[in-house]
């Protein structure tokens, strides 16, 4: 499911452009120091082509591309009075991005190597059986201490310099469903942690709405150990799987 | 019988979630010099090792953890009814390359190295928490930087962040590429 959400640029099967241009590269044989930028940009073109419609908002990035070789392509064919010096020479600084790609989508095979070994090997995931929390013993959290520990955060990370940015929208169902999975991961939510983890003000306050949700619903408690620990958010007992 | 500080670290070991460094064991075990420690956790791990055991000790992110033996996986996975443990996505390793070797990074510097906007991508990754914020670069807009974290360094099994394959290791595998091509 999460594959299906995932932002992938697939143009066929590359995760964008360098990945294409690079393997024209080795299509082509070419070498990646002296790319004949009027063959690739002719190839590059073709595989654009092939597609009826372009999707601008999940294949920009190709567009992007084949504008910059065209670019390089034209810078080419000026006339110039000398040869080009390594520094200026246009296609340089695609030659530098198609190289450090080139690290990259091999280091993350190696990598992937890596996470094959890994996953045979099994780790504890759960912790050994911890003191029962008692949850008698645990002070429920009112509203207004909760409500406190909130603003003390949010001025902590005013001083961070944290600024309102807008445009981007969060629902409360989503972020629910966050707290819930937390929990249902975790066991048990860190209040502080958790909001202090917060992109931004907008993000934090609706998490805090949610979870006050939660609260009333009875589908999580926040408690405290005793006064000044920190605030831990549990799942309610019975709504407990 | 006298208690053997080679016993006291395997339960030490056994309790911890995640990878417990000598640091934190010598802080516990008050009664032992730091020599007899070591030695007894190097005594440990060969122990595991022989094939006398399922389990095995294995050192991550600087500290040590039980995990089970790479031959036994599909057992494990029978009983946990498990055709396949999730991996992660292509999309999703390749931004973790990117934040692994990169960092700190902003998300438009990994976007510009990948050539493919990163933004979903990062955010499972941080769901995940192989990958943390760790404060905002000092540049227009104060973008936030990305770090990988101790769970990145599990997952791969790598002991520290120096053990990423090298530079040598990378050019190694482009090599062979090019080699195959040809």
């Amino acid at each position: 499911m999460e594959e299906a959400r995932d932002y992938q640029v697939n143009l066929g099967v590359f995760q964008g452009p360098l990945d294409l241009l690079l393997f024209l590269i080795r299509k082509k044989k070419i070498d990646i120091h002296d790319i004949p930028i009027a063959t690739i940009t002719g190839e590059y073109l073709i595989h654009l082509e092939k597609k009826e419609t372009i999707n601008l908002e999940r294949e920009g990035e190709f567009l992007l591309m084949a504008s910059l070789l065209i670019y390089i392509k034209s810078q080419m064919l000026l006339p110039r009075e000398s040869e080009w010096e390594d520094e200026d020479d246009p296609r340089k600084i695609l030659v530098e991005r198609l190289l450090d790609f080139q690290k990259i989508k091999a280091a993350s095979s190696l990598l992937k190597e890596k996470e094959d070994q890994q996953t045979k090997l099994w780790k504890r995931t759960i912790h050994p059986p911890l003191p029962e929390v008692d949850e008698a013993d645990m002070v429920e959290v009112s509203l207004f201490e909760l409500a406190e520990a909130f603003l003390t955060l949010m001025k902590r990370k005013e001083k961070d310099d944290f600024r309102l940015i807008h445009g981007k929208e969060y629902s409360l169902e989503e972020k629910m469903k966050e707290i819930i999975d937390r929990l249902k991961q975790d066991g048990y939510l860190d209040f502080c942690e958790y909001f202090y983890g917060q992109e931004s003000i907008e993000e934090a306050l609706i998490s805090f709405f949610c979870l006050l949700e939660l609260i009333k619903a009875h589908i999580v408690i926040a408690v405290q150990e005793t006064l000044f620990h920190p605030i831990k958010v549990w799942p309610a007992q019975g709504a407990r799987t | 019988m006298k208690t053997r500080v080679k016993d006291v670290i395997e339960s030490l070991i056994f309790v911890s979630l995640e990878p417990l460094n000598l640091e934190k064991i010598k802080s516990v075990c008050t009664e032992f010099s730091n020599a007899e420690i070591e030695h007894a956790i190097q005594e440990l791990i060969a122990s595991y090792a022989s094939n006398e055991r399922g389990l095995q000790i294995i050192q991550a992110a600087g500290g040590y953890l039980f995990a089970t033996k790479s031959e036994h996986d599909q057992w494990i996975r029978r009983l946990l009814n498990l055709e396949q443990k999730n991996r992660l996505s292509r999309a999703s390793l390749e931004t973790l390359a990117t934040v692994a070797y990169h960092q700190p990074v902003t998300l438009a510097e990994i976007s510009a190295l990948r050539g493919v906007d990163a933004t979903y991508s990062l955010k499972s990754l941080l769901q995940k928490k192989l990958v943390k914020i760790t404060g905002r670069k000092k540049s227009p807009g104060r973008p936030l930087i990305y770090r990988t974290t101790e769970k990145f360094l599990t997952y791969f099994g790598l002991n520290d962040i120096k053990d990423l394959p090298s530079e040598e290791e990378i050019l190694k595998i482009l090599d062979e590429e090019q080699a195959n091509d040809e």
